[in-house]
């Protein structure tokens, strides 16, 4: 197995720097190296990551050797990597696979390329994004499966996939579901998005937002904000729901709701944030108007039907690195935005590193949570699903509070007995949904 | 403050109180015995009042009378009434939701009355029925044109009654009722009836009963017991009276609060336990319910209604965000743009509050003791500080933790000369009230529910509500919201009354997700919403019902 796969390891200086800037917005992750970093808490730990390999990721991984992993990475996307954050991390030694554009094969052999630690030593903990990797070792290596401590999941699509395989009994060890901690939906996949969305649309095309018409699919935490950030932008902003009190989410905050096929012949934007399947199918391409630019924010590429565009479309030009126009038999023009891949990551840098902060610090505690407080499997048992304690919830997020200048109340005694609430926290009940 | 004074002896030395009177306004003796006797009422209410409002000694009380405004405050809610009187005759254009029916204990209807008890008068409506136990019968019309307007902006109640009629699925249910009696609970009480159950009703907050509609729903043969401005024996009385009756045996209770769960029991402990379940609303009430469940005194299921993903992000949220800005208007007048508002607590109501805030130009701040939701505040570009950094600069204060003494008397001793302090929380104790009525400061009524607090220097703080939860007493809970709650709440009962044995234990459950999603939907069709539905190879994919529920119990909306 060669040490590293990048698209350019004389990127490696360019990506230092920008990995240095990224380190100053990063404090929860800082704070772990500098707190944990001498008793090295992951010694042993043999990690095989799955995550889109950026800047911020870098930082992660760093913070992972800081802490005594032995990792091996790949990007959990075709599109998502940044060249010279992977040149830097492949420069320091840790073999990472992983380049901007690559191909289904290529992907798939990177993953694999992670399984395998120097010495024959094959991996004992995964971190995850999108649970691709905990798929093909399932699939494919099932003797990889017993020495396997854990797996800490990323994202809501990842989750879905995991719980699918709780629920057939199939998957093989414990799992922490990192994405519904409140340090991470509500943050990462809210605010992050409300921040990528704009950047990766302006960076790919010259649109102006004021004025235009977006049909955003989905009001989750990633819909919620993709319109916030259109609306603030100048867009008419029409969402499609399936389910009911979301749907009346939108409809308090000032959106129109409607079904896409309704919202199509009006939007001259369309973004998909539904991890769900065929959500832009053809009939609904057929009806946006001429030169619509069409993306996607989830994790997989299938919420469009771009196979359905490859097939139909009379004409495929590429304008530019993930731009693309399609010609349609109707005559109009369809951009599609990364291949239907994720665009933030596709036609930009991602998230701003203070939010990926907090995901990462989560999955860093989850990895130290896996491998040092689970003996025998006693707190996450095997074949099942968990969330992060609050209490660490809330330690992630005060772990970020000194970088905004907060400064935070403290509860009285008197007002601790009366709420019935420890000084320190947790402060709310599993039940609040913030 | 005393040209205002002025005007108003003005205006109101040739007329009397009641327009059937004014004939006989010429004849001096009468209308200055009348005079006489309303301002007598008018002590007497003002004193039942304070009585109530905590930590207040009666020796207080005659110091607040004896100072000289008390005249010109008295002539202050004198010309309300008026302008509340000429209000109602246009009533059709006026909502149920109007400042009317919330504003203060100087509304009019009450205080006409306020000679005899309720207890004390025996009314019956048109049918000769007779057990029932409120304000005034006579009111029954306006209370009903209320309701029909509530009615309106309710639809999913409407609507659950057209479908569930022929099922009937609330037949032999018996409830006993705890809520407050407003035009919106009105709608969810005969709802219930229309699904076949039997109630009885009395109120969970002695100033918060609409009168009128109190009496509409008397005078449709419903065993109300409740009027505005009860006393605390009055309360539990009424509670007494729902409970125990000839021939009535209650098998359910729909609670706010925990008062009626509370009183059952204790007083009816046999009642309690062959009951079918509690569906309770508000914090305070969920939380003893847990406390009794720990303990293991909770001898049926119930359910927390609080917690469902409606009425927490809706509710709270949005109700919140809309009721504020209009307590905060009708009871002040202020210009929003430009001021310092600190909010204290970014929870649900928070973050309602600081929305409609910023939307309308103000600078917000927000003190907090939960890092998780202190880090919200950040994202939504809110500064995060101590109470004590913005005390001095502030002009709102804004308390929403479900704490106490969040704002001491030490802050307020620092406040500026003319900031506005009020709560939205649900209990009083956010603002610490008690602390301010020492003898060195001086209150000073401005109109209903604003007091002037005086310090010996001169510089005042404007109270409102007397930190009680502002937008019940200054302003309205907007009806769709209501609509929400009162939803999730009788589809609570049904799935409570009609759950199989042993679904249901001893505990204190969450509205299963389904219901809540329910609720959702028969609210759409307000918006024109439309869903979407998800083709059976994506419910394939996604591992999910076509019907839902959509979402995992974990997931926070």
């Amino acid at each position: 197995m060669s040490n590293y796969k990048v698209a350019d390891i004389g990127l490696a200086k360019a990506g230092r720097k920008a990995i240095e800037i990224a380190e100053n917005e990063m404090p929860g992750l800082m704070s772990l190296r500098k707190t944990q970093g001498k008793t090295k808490p992951l010694a042993g730990s043999r990690i095989s990551g799955c995550l889109h390999m950026t800047v911020q990721t870098a930082v992660l991984i760093e913070t992972l050797v800081d802490l005594g992993a032995e990792v091996r990475w790949c990007s959990s996307d075709i599109f998502s990597t940044q060249d010279e954050a992977a040149a830097a991390i492949a420069a320091t030694g840790i073999s990472v696979f992983a380049w901007k554009g690559e191909t289904e094969e290529e992907y798939e052999w990177c993953i694999k390329q992670t399984l395998i630690f120097p010495d024959k030593q094959p991996l004992n903990m995964i971190l995850d994004d999108g649970a691709d990797l905990t798929k093909l070792v399932h699939k494919q290596y099932p003797e990889l499966l017993n020495g396997i401590k854990g797996i800490s999941e990323q994202t809501t699509t990842g989750v879905q996939v995991l719980n699918a395989m709780v629920r057939d009994g199939i998957l093989a060890f414990p799992a922490i579901d990192i994405n519904d901690s409140v340090t991470k939906s509500k943050f990462d996949n809210l605010y992050g998005c409300r921040e990528s969305i704009v950047d990766g649309i302006r960076r790919a095309t010259h649109i102006m937002l004021a004025g235009s018409v977006a049909m955003v699919a989905g009001f989750g935490d990633v819909g919620k904000g993709c319109a916030q950030a259109l609306r603030g932008s100048g867009c008419r902003v029409l969402v499609t729901e399936i389910d009911p009190i979301v749907a009346m989410q939108a409809a308090m905050e000032g959106y129109e709701v409607l079904t896409a096929h309704h919202a199509a012949v009006k939007a001259n934007l369309v973004i998909t944030t539904t991890a769900c399947t065929s959500v832009i199918d053809g009939s609904i391409l057929e009806l946006l108007p001429d030169n619509a630019v069409v993306c996607n924010m989830g994790q997989f590429d299938t919420e469009i039907d771009v196979s359905w565009l490859k097939a139909t479309a009379l004409k495929k030009t590429t304008i530019r690195p993930q731009v693309d126009s399609y010609l349609l038999p109707n005559g109009k023009h369809i951009l599609v935005l990364a291949d239907g891949h994720l665009v933030n990551l596709g036609c930009a840098k991602g998230h701003p590193s203070f939010v990926m902060s907090t995901s990462f610090t989560n999955q860093v505690l989850a990895q130290i949570e896996l491998w040092t407080n689970n003996q025998d499997c006693k707190n996450y048992k095997k074949g099942k699903l968990y969330t992060l304690p609050k209490y660490l919830d809330e330690e992630v997020a005060r772990l970020h509070l000194d970088h905004l200048g907060v400064e935070l109340t403290k509860l009285t005694p008197k007002q601790s007995k009366y709420l019935g609430i420890p000084v320190n926290g947790p402060f709310k009940s599993d039940r609040y949904r913030y | 403050m005393s040209t205002m004074e002025e005007q108003h002896s003005m205006e109101l030395r040739p007329l009397s109180p009641r327009c059937d009177v004014a004939a006989k306004a010429n004849d001096q003796h009468v209308s200055q015995e009348l005079e006489e006797k309303r301002r007598q009422l008018r002590r007497q209410i003002s004193k039942n009042r304070r009585l109530f409002s905590r930590g207040l000694s009666v020796s207080r009380l005659d110091s607040i009378e004896s100072t000289a405004s008390v005249d010109s405050t008295e002539q202050i809610s004198f010309v309300e009434d008026k302008k509340v009187r000429k209000k109602r005759s246009m009533s059709r254009s006026v909502s149920a939701s109007s400042a009317d029916s919330f504003s203060s204990a100087s509304y009019s209807s009450s205080e006409d009355e306020d000679d005899v008890s309720p207890r004390e008068k025996s009314q019956s409506n048109s049918k000769g029925f007779s057990d029932f136990c409120i304000r005034n019968i006579k009111h029954a019309d306006f209370g009903r044109r209320e309701i029909e307007i509530a009615e309106q902006e309710m639809p999913a109640l409407t609507d659950l009654r057209r479908r569930a009629q022929a099922d009937k699925p609330l037949s032999g249910a018996k409830i006993v009722g705890c809520t407050h009696i407003s035009a919106q609970s009105a709608v969810l009480i005969e709802t219930l009836t229309a699904l076949g159950a039997k109630v009885r009703w009395c109120a969970c907050n002695i100033y918060s009963t609409q009168n009128e509609v109190a009496a509409a729903l008397a005078e449709a043969g419903y065993s109300v017991f409740a009027w505005k401005g009860e006393e605390e024996e009055d309360f539990w009385w009424c509670i007494e009276k729902c409970i125990t009756s000839d021939g009535w045996h209650p098998n359910m209770i729909l609670d706010d609060g925990g008062d009626l769960t509370h009183s059952i029991i204790k007083k009816y402990p046999t009642i309690f336990r062959g009951m079918k379940g509690i569906v309770e609303e508000s914090v305070t009430g969920v939380h003893r319910l847990y406390q009794l469940a720990k303990t293991a005194k909770l001898s049926i299921p119930a359910m927390n209604v609080n917690d469902s993903v409606t009425k927490q992000k809706f509710d709270n949220l949005y109700s919140c965000r809309e009721s504020i800005l209009d307590g905060l208007k009708r009871t002040t007048d202020i210009m929003f743009g430009g001021k310092q508002v600190v909010v204290c607590g970014y929870g649900e109501v928070g973050k309602g509050v600081c929305s409609a805030l910023r939307g309308l130009g103000s600078v917000v701040y927000v003190t907090e003791i939960d890092p998780i939701c202190a880090l919200q505040a950040c994202m939504d570009g809110i500064r995060v500080v101590r109470l004590n950094e913005v005390v001095r600069s502030g002009d709102v204060f804004i308390t929403c933790t479900g704490n106490k003494n969040v704002i001491s008397r030490e802050s307020l001793d620092r406040m500026k000369s003319g900031a506005i302090v009020c709560n939205m929380g649900h209990s009083n104790t956010e603002i610490d009230v008690a602390s301010l009525k020492t003898n060195d400061l001086t209150w000073e009524k401005v109109r209903s529910q604003v007091d002037h607090i005086i310090w010996p220097d001169g510089k005042r703080v404007v109270l409102l509500a007397e930190g009680r939860l502002l937008n019940l007493s200054c302003s309205t809970v907007p009806s769709f919201v209501l609509s929400i709650t009162h939803c999730t709440q009788a589809l609570a009962l049904i799935e409570l009354f009609n759950a199989p044995e042993g679904r249901y234990k001893q505990d204190v459950y969450l509205l299963p997700k389904k219901m809540d999603e329910y609720v959702a939907s028969l609210h759409l069709a307000t918006f024109d919403a439309h869903l979407t539905e998800l083709s059976d190879d994506q419910a394939k994919y996604l591992g999910l019902n076509k019907s839902g529920p959509f979402k995992p119990n974990y997931y926070r909306y």
